[in-house]
């Protein structure tokens, strides 16, 4: 593409920021510079330079849409905030978007509840139509839509690896748990990241028990073309990869004749489901609900239909609450419902729930580890002070990008401290026929 | 020279009236016709009703800064508030409320000594207040480096209006009130001002000029923040 059509492109497309949503208009002329959202960010508290600053972020677009869009940056120029657009700005902007982790701390705080992570994207979205989205991020997004995971397994890698979990409950147990795969007319059709099927299965296995013991082993399923709710076109700003990535799996739950489409232990994946794609209405009505497997769990237990022998988990467990769940959905109490049933010595974080810092792998960068000094000497220092501080020695998350960020953070700043699911822990403590699981190390 | 006087004293306040009044509204109309999808922030509201009452907290308490930045918010509060005060303080320099107030009980020096005490009080609060806010501006570097010239020129501006605000009052030569009403009378009125008094007074003549400046430039920038607080809230907190 020419230099002048690139210019046209972008111009034109911050141009039409006027026209809305109207967050995005109002993101464009609100803000009064005040710096509140730089103190509470997590990326700005590793290093406050000004290129990490959320403000500056998102001034890189404001500066262009003012020299366009209002009187005062066609009057005034530089001196009224506004300034053309450079296409030389391009390669700097695709280091400086991917250093926002786009977990929306910034708008708990700023006077005006601007979110920055709205600009952020956009600065994506801008970036991925030239075909700038970095290598690390648009393979992802291609193997997705290729193969319907993030980890491009096929479907006898993922039925070995059911395979596998299944001996392993049986080996921990001494019964049989099923594993229900493509199971037409089950009414529960589990969605988790495929991290949580081939990386650290334990949470399945947790999901698995709990179905096993309430005698509902019949009645759910997983899919052996669908197992991996991560979205990644939520994070390279681009809505359509974003809507055919989720199509595959409403498709899917319709195929299956689902009645409750239970989403795993992955923020983002639920967040698309139920506070966009449901929301919004992408494909109309749905004929089935969606609700996320911490809350199905957290009911059965508040009901007293699970028991546990929290002397499994003795070691002190902290929670890490992913943006995804905390502040996007509002998910908070059902993942200590069940860490608190299940383990014994629970303890918070503090900030937590909804003002909780961000693991420093948000919006994608948990995938990239072309920045990975970034994500371990800046965006992650707070959570690791953070998770110091609570003494813990296993930091639970309901997230795979956390997961992922946490484990390596942990790792690089020689903490011996473990990094897991939610339901991890329940499927240590669980118990089955009255037994909770004789248990091996797994690595 | 009374040409300069009759543009800056008979003109100028009706274009900024005007200007104002035309520009805030379209901006709020443009900003209100846009779909608005909302992107919930947890804890949220549980329903609309709660929500308003959710914005009302911020617009009036500014509850979100509150837990962001707490010394900013007292400044902040601090500034926004006594604005307020000096707002409806100045309702008695262009008409006469005085015959309100005493109908309400108050004694003619009951209402001298509010407004000098009370008035007094908020325009040295007030200029306390915007110093601080330039030099925290200017000192903490992560204000600084997101400050363009417009941020600066804003609080000048303010500042500007506040001390001659203030000279007027704690000045040798007081001003007076009745040319004062008289002007703003005519103003009102389509009266014609040549020749009023009160413009020959160039403390207030630069106070006024600033002020009505300052009223035009409010929908072309960031002070329009005002408005926009009542839409964005809303927003991020909307089930």
């Amino acid at each position: 593409m020419s230099e002048n059509n690139t210019k046209e492109q972008v111009v034109e497309s911050i141009k039409a920021m006027k026209d809305g949503p109207r967050a995005m208009r109002m993101y464009m002329e609100m803000c009064v510079k005040c710096g509140t959202c730089a103190s509470v960010c997590p990326v700005y508290y590793g290093k406050s330079e000004k290129r990490y600053n959320p403000a500056e972020r998102t001034d890189l677009i404001r500066r262009i849409y003012r020299k366009h869009n209002t009187l005062s940056g066609r009057l005034f120029g530089r001196f009224a905030g506004a300034e053309d657009f450079d296409p030389a700005d391009l390669e700097g902007w695709q280091g400086i978007f991917y250093e926002c982790t786009g977990c929306r701390r910034c708008a708990m705080f700023c006077p005006f509840g601007i979110d920055h992570s709205v600009i952020t994207r956009k600065g994506r979205a801008l970036l991925d139509k030239l075909g700038m989205t970095p290598e690390t991020m648009a393979r992802v997004v291609k193997i997705s839509l290729e193969t319907g995971n993030t980890d491009g397994a096929g479907e006898a890698a993922f039925r070995a690896a059911i395979d596998f979990l299944e001996e392993e409950m049986e080996d921990e147990h001494g019964v049989e748990i099923k594993i229900p795969i493509d199971v037409k007319g089950a009414d529960y059709f589990y969605v988790p990241p495929s991290g949580d099927v081939l990386v650290n299965p334990e949470a399945t296995m947790g999901v698995a028990k709990v179905f096993h013991v309430l005698g509902m082993a019949d009645n759910w399923t997983m899919s052996s073309k669908c197992f991996d709710g991560a979205n990644y076109g939520l994070f390279t700003g681009n809505d359509g990869d974003m809507r055919a990535d989720n199509k595959l799996y409403v498709d899917e739950a319709k195929e299956l004749g689902t009645k409750v489409m239970l989403m795993g232990e992955c923020g983002h994946a639920y967040r698309i489901m139920k506070m966009m794609m449901e929301k919004t209405a992408w494909w109309g009505e749905l004929p089935f609900e969606i609700i996320n497997c911490m809350q199905w769990t957290a009911e059965r237990i508040k009901d007293g239909q699970l028991a546990f022998d929290k002397s499994k988990n003795q070691q002190p467990v902290t929670y890490h609450d992913p943006c995804n769940f905390g502040r996007s959905c509002g998910i908070t109490e059902e993942p200590r419902v069940i860490l608190e049933a299940s383990c014994a010595d629970f303890r918070e974080m503090h900030p937590n729930r909804g003002d909780n810092w961000c693991c420093g792998g948000g919006g994608g960068l948990s995938a990239m580890d072309d920045i990975i000094d970034f994500r371990m000497e800046i965006s992650g220092v707070k959570k690791l002070e953070q998770i110091r501080e609570t003494g813990a020695t296993y930091v639970s998350t309901a997230c795979s990008n956390c997961k992922r960020q946490l484990t390596q953070l942990l790792e690089h700043h020689e903490e011996q401290i473990e990094v897991g699911g939610v339901h991890d822990m329940l499927s240590r403590a669980i118990l089955v026929n009255g037994k909770a699981a004789e248990r091996h190390e797994y690595v | 020279m009374d040409l300069v006087r009759f543009m800056l004293g008979g003109v100028l306040p009706y274009v900024a009236v005007v200007v104002f009044i035309v520009a805030t509204a379209h901006r709020i109309y443009t900003w209100k016709r846009l779909a608005a999808p909302s992107m919930t922030l947890f804890p949220a509201p549980a329903d609309d009703k709660a929500n308003k009452k959710n914005v009302l907290k911020e617009a009036l308490l500014f509850r979100s800064l509150f837990g962001g930045d707490r010394v900013l918010w007292g400044f902040a509060w601090v500034f926004h508030v006594v604005l307020l005060l000096i707002f409806v303080g100045h309702l008695r320099v262009f008409t006469n409320v005085d015959s309100i107030l005493m109908t309400a009980g108050m004694s003619a020096e009951a209402i001298q000594a509010m407004s000098g005490g009370v008035g007094g009080a908020a325009g040295v609060v007030i200029l306390v207040a915007t110093v601080l806010l330039l030099a925290r501006r200017l000192a903490l570097p992560r204000v600084r480096e997101i400050t363009g010239a417009a941020d600066i020129l804003a609080l000048l501006l303010i500042g500007a209006i506040i001390v001659t605000g203030n000279m007027m009052r704690f000045g040798a030569e007081h001003f007076d009130l009745a040319l004062t009403r008289e002007y703003f009378a005519n103003l009102a009125t389509f009266g014609g001002v040549t020749g009023q008094a009160a413009l020959q007074n160039e403390v207030f003549m630069v106070h006024m000029v600033l002020a009505f400046l300052l009223i035009m430039v409010i929908p072309f920038s960031k002070i329009l923040h005002f408005g926009g607080i009542f839409f964005t809230h809303e927003l991020v907190r909307k089930h």
